[in-house]
């Protein structure tokens, strides 16, 4: 059984529905990517899954429950979302931004333990940041600042974690090294992630399953070798491509056609 | 990966707990020495003036320790109000201030700005200048004033929920709009009316009688220690409101409940000792700088308001040539602290 799945799902901000009739299947263990153009509404689809959208129609389910009867902080102890663009306090330190990411396991009273302590420490070391914890984040670059984030969200201890562009603003050296750093959380921690992904190459090379929509509905969804193919993309993004497979892993790649 | 990857989780362990400690050495020792501070200054403003008295006759005469009606006539009937109305004052202008800041993510986002000071001083000087009220029922004017200031810019704010910056704006064009109809009443009142208005308007810590005294203390004791209870919600609310809901907290009634006891706060202290400006605004930072970035500390920031406002009077009374109101010492000190703000966050970018 799937953890986190969605049934006629239907999300919107104003009068049109952006996302309609939606069933949604996250796979338990696995690296998921959302793909599709500009406002297909895949950032909307991951923020309804995360319960920050409430649903017009249709149900989240975790663990067999509806999201909308289930409280959110029980909610927030299972599932953690990154959204696109967090906020920060000015001046706030790394290890005061991580250590927020505690605020579901603590009372209105018991305020820090043990456990706190160690989920932040293993955050901070899974993403590399522990040598930063006393930095201001303003003084990071975006590739560290994106990892301290992720930390934040690990300290959560979830075992689902969906982010929502998570690389855009990255440059590739960067969006690898985060890739990598989710497939790593994957494996050693056995954590479920759902990622909003622009580039389709690092995605299908990254990626366990991918899911590519197009104006709120799913139009493929499979193992990147499966479901990347030149149709696919010519649908999706209204581009004319041929499909190669990567020289190291033999993913597939898309090299626009002439 | 990086080395830094490598690195043992024990010695991350040590170094965070490291971070740890400082933070709570640092957090108490500031809160300490506050505390300090504002309990010298309270004994202070009663030792100085025409009759000098010594740390030790005042505070015995505060307790009750001894009898000595000329002392006790001083401090207990001249001198304890004030004093108390500065602490009291100072306190809730220096906790709702930093909330406010922390909870609309902006430095300048301090109640003097965002309508709710120029809500009750609207109230208060058509009380005045209509009715010709005072004491007690200007006091009540000034807090009505206030929260029905709030609550119409919190419901023009809402849109799927009230937005930071949606809520200052709307805020400043509240104070406007209020401001603008303050000054229309100045206009038509008669001369002793006027001036009376005036005197509240300028904000003074001297005003505020034994009533006032009892029902802001009171409020103090159940809205201080809310405030910081709340402030751990108010810790994830400022990393955004997708981050906050993902967290697990529920969002719109945090905010309405932060924004529920600071507007009360900010209200009653108003409503006692008339708008004294800019202590709202400087606390919170001023503690920040005390406790490090971003700690936001709301009982640090309640103590540096009661200390700022015990040191505004010490100084508009005793220490010019001739006695002024509170608030236009604020006032004189917090201004070009405003234009410091306005230019440094301009540098940066981060004006919004």
């Amino acid at each position: 059984m799937s953890r986190l799945r969605a049934e006629g799902l239907t999300l919107g901000y104003d009068a049109e529905p952006i996302v309609r009739d939606l069933d949604v299947t996250v796979l338990d263990g696995k690296v998921t990517a959302i793909v599709g153009a500009n406002a297909c509404g895949k950032s909307t689809l991951l923020r309804g899954l995360a319960r920050l959208l409430r649903p017009r129609a249709g149900n989240v389910l975790l663990d067999g429950k509806a999201m909308a009867g289930l409280s959110t902080l029980d909610v927030a102890k299972v599932l953690g979302l990154l959204p696109q663009s967090p906020l920060a306090p000015d001046g706030i330190t790394v290890a005061d931004l991580v250590s927020r990411g505690r605020y579901p396991h603590q009372g209105w009273f018991r305020t820090w333990n043990d456990r706190d302590h160690d989920a932040v420490a293993r955050a901070l070391d899974a993403t590399g940041t522990a040598d930063l914890v006393n930095r201001p984040l303003r003084q990071l670059s975006g590739g560290q600042r994106q990892r301290v984030w992720i930390a934040m969200a690990l300290a959560q201890d979830t075992d689902l974690l969906l982010l929502d562009e998570p690389t855009t603003f990255l440059d590739i050296n960067h969006q690898v090294e985060l890739l990598r750093l989710l497939r790593t959380l994957n494996a050693q921690a056995g954590k479920t992630i759902v990622a909003v992904l622009h580039d389709i190459n690092l995605a299908s090379r990254y990626c366990d399953h991918i899911i590519a929509m197009a104006d709120g509905a799913i139009v493929a969804e499979g193992a990147p070798r499966d479901v990347i193919t030149a149709e696919l993309i010519a649908k999706v993004f209204g581009l004319a491509c041929v499909i190669v497979p990567d020289p190291v892993a033999g993913t597939p790649i898309i090299v626009p056609a002439d | 990966m990086t080395a830094t990857a490598t690195r043992t989780s024990a010695a991350t362990a040590a170094t965070l707990r490291a971070t740890r400690r400082h933070r709570a050495v640092r957090a108490f020792t500031a809160t300490t020495g506050l505390t300090a501070a504002v309990a010298a200054l309270f004994v202070l403003t009663m030792m100085v003036g025409s009759f000098r008295l010594t740390a030790g006759e005042v505070v015995t005469s505060v307790l009750h320790l001894a009898d000595n009606p000329s002392v006790d006539f001083v401090v207990r009937g001249l001198r304890l109000p004030t004093a108390l109305s500065a602490l009291t004052v100072g306190l809730a202008l220096g906790a709702s201030g930093t909330v406010f800041q922390q909870l609309l993510r902006n430095p300048l986002a301090s109640p003097d700005f965002v309508g709710i000071t120029s809500g009750a001083s609207l109230a208060a000087v058509s009380g005045i200048v209509l009715f010709q009220v005072g004491g007690l029922t200007v006091c009540a004017l000034a807090l009505g004033g206030a929260i029905a200031a709030a609550v119409v810019m919190y419901l023009l704010a809402w849109r799927d929920g009230v937005s930071g910056y949606r809520f200052i704006l709307i805020g400043i064009g509240v104070a406007v709009f209020f401001e603008g109809l303050t000054g229309y009443m100045l206009i038509k009142a008669e001369l002793f009316e006027a001036r009376q208005a005036m005197h509240w308007l300028t904000g003074s810590v001297g005003q505020a009688s034994d009533d006032e005294l009892k029902l802001l203390g009171g409020a103090l004791v159940v809205l201080l220690p809310l405030a910081v209870l709340l402030s751990r919600k108010l810790r994830v609310l400022e990393l955004g409101d997708d981050t906050a809901r993902a967290l697990g907290s529920r969002v719109e009634i945090t905010r309405a409940a932060l924004l529920a006891t600071a507007v009360l706060l900010v209200a009653l202290a108003v409503s006692v000792a008339g708008p004294i400006v800019f202590v709202a605004l400087v606390a919170g930072p001023i503690a920040n700088r005390l406790l490090g970035p971003a700690t936001g500390g709301i009982a640090a920031a309640a103590l540096v308001g009661a200390m700022l406002l015990l040191t505004a009077d010490l100084v508009a009374v005793h220490l010019l040539p001739t006695p002024l109101p509170t608030g236009v010492v604020t006032g004189a000190v917090g201004a070009p602290y405003l234009l410091w703000l306005l230019a440094t966050t301009n540098r940066r970018g981060a004006g919004g």
